[in-house]
């Protein structure tokens, strides 16, 4: 009997000299960078995946949850990649491609990959956060937008929790204002992917979040016919491929 | 913004197929499992020490904790050893020796090292009277460390104060450890300072006596106080450690 969701465990791939950190999302699980971290590892990759604090144990434990317990969470991973690894590539889906940022911004890491990562706010909701300690009081968990998945069979195993909590919007919009602000202090190689598709995040946070860093080398990736989750829904060897090819292109040269 | 206090960062020391998850205590961070994960990992393990929640960033985090988000951080770096072992021994001090237990009762696990285990909550007659102030104090200073190797209380990563609300999670974990150790049947080491003075050694009587019959042995540790893996017989603890995971996996 474990208290993590089963299937939403973090997971650990050992591989080469080349360490690749895993964040999920705002109210996602380690599940939703699984599949990604066996294609990297299926590479050679040593792969982590974390699990945030508050995440695939039960929802309630959200509105504990502070965002610089989600930053904690993923320098963890960090930390427990140094040793078997080289280099560290962070990389992220939604927020957590705002923690890989984050972490790009503070730590040495040699490259960053934020999908489907927001620059503001998401949800017009979030726009009630002057209110939030009257809100929360009595306003503990809020509906979510609608699925936008374009893969039916994949949304049907995908473990998230069901409903948003509020606290944790107020979280969420936070951490925004701290990526704003963080985000020209990120130099290491820098790969964005977005969905056209993507009904929760709008393509626009990717070109901002483009513009806004302040890495060099840069590379904006768009896919077609995926919602949010682009780590799994239809397009996602697309995304495993364009993931890849970035972090090979980060190491040295064997030639 | 880094928010881990230097020092105090989990470690994941890579090698062979036996696992060993090394769980740090109330207030405290990996570091105060660290040197024993090294010279586990130099005897062939692959060695993990995560960081439980609330821990090595700021002391009020803890007051947000709840006992089970430490078994949960706990549990995070079971299953990240799981993927790559094909036994897991989970080891605690203190608070993560309880934890340690959980772990057993609930999960395929090798082996346990417990050391400094609390049975019943630590004797300290200030932490009664912290507990009926818990609406009005939040933090209380921890007294001056009282170790036989000073030196090694310098070194150590740890919060100087004890978040009062938390006090009563580590009760919680404690309690529902009790009626899990019956569960328990994998092979136990338990190990404890005779001069323990924040947990003392009868603890370790009785969480043997709690134990199902079966593979468990208590091991007596002269010259230490209550941190077993920092303090000044660290070695002869290392060395126990290793026998024990040594034989069990033979």
């Amino acid at each position: 009997m474990s208290l993590i969701m089963p299937g939403a465990e973090p997971f650990y791939f050992p591989g080469g000299r080349t360490g690749c950190l895993l964040i999920h999302g705002f109210t996602g699980t380690p599940k939703e960078m699984r599949f990604l971290g066996e294609h990297l590892a299926g590479a050679g990759c040593t792969v982590l995946g974390v699990r945030l604090f508050a995440h695939a144990t039960r929802q309630e434990d959200m509105l504990r949850a502070r965002w610089r317990d989600w930053v904690a969470s993923a320098e963890d991973g960090l930390h427990l990649l140094r040793e078997a690894c080289d280099r560290v590539i962070v990389m992220g889906l939604s927020m957590g491609g705002i923690l890989a940022l984050l972490l790009a911004a503070e730590h040495a890491v040699s490259g960053v990959v934020a999908l489907s990562t927001p620059y503001d706010s998401p949800d017009p909701r979030l726009r009630l956060r002057p209110l939030a300690a009257f809100l929360t009081l009595f306003w503990r968990f809020a509906r979510k937008g609608p699925p936008d998945w374009h893969d039916p069979t994949v949304a049907a195993d995908h473990l998230e929790y069901p409903l948003a909590p509020v606290r944790g919007g107020v979280e969420l919009y936070d951490i925004l204002a701290e990526l704003r602000r963080r985000l020209p202090s990120v130099t290491c190689p820098a790969l964005v992917i977005h969905s056209r598709g993507d009904l929760t995040v709008r393509g626009s946070s990717a070109e901002a979040i483009v513009a806004h860093m302040g890495s060099g080398d840069k590379k904006l990736v768009w896919v077609e016919n995926s919602g949010h989750v682009v780590t799994r829904d239809a397009e996602r060897e697309r995304v495993f491929a364009e993931v890849l090819s970035f972090v090979r292109g980060l190491e040295p040269s064997t030639a | 913004m880094t928010s881990i206090a230097p020092g105090g960062e989990p470690f994941l020391f890579p090698g062979g197929r036996t696992g060993c998850l090394l769980l740090h205590g109330f207030t405290a961070s990996p570091q105060e499992v660290r040197e024993l994960g090294r010279h586990l990992a130099s005897h062939g393990a692959t060695a993990l020490g995560p960081r439980l929640f609330g821990h090595a960033t700021q002391p009020g985090d803890l007051l947000r904790a709840r006992w089970a988000d430490w078994l949960a951080s706990a549990f995070d770096g079971y299953h990240m050893l799981r993927g790559v072992c094909d036994r897991v021994f989970v080891l605690g001090v203190s608070l993560g020796g309880v934890l340690a237990f959980h772990l057993a009762a609930r999960l395929d696990v090798a082996g346990v090292v417990g050391m400094a285990t609390p049975f019943g909550p630590p004797k300290d007659p200030r932490l009664l009277l912290l507990r009926l102030a818990a609406p009005l104090v939040r933090f209380v200073p921890k007294g001056p460390p009282d170790w036989r190797d000073p030196a090694a209380a310098k070194t150590r990563v740890a919060y100087r104060v004890y978040p009062v609300p938390a006090l009563a999670e580590v009760e919680s974990a404690i309690l529902a450890m009790r009626s899990h150790l019956v569960n328990v049947s994998c092979p136990v080491l338990l190990m404890h300072a005779t001069e323990d003075t924040f947990v003392p050694p009868a603890n370790m009587q009785a969480i043997y006596d709690a134990l199902p019959a079966g593979d468990k042995a208590m091991l007596s540790i002269p010259h230490s106080n209550h941190v077993l893996p920092l303090d000044a017989s660290r070695s002869q603890v290392f060395e126990a450690a290793a026998d024990f995971i040594g034989r069990v996996s033979r």
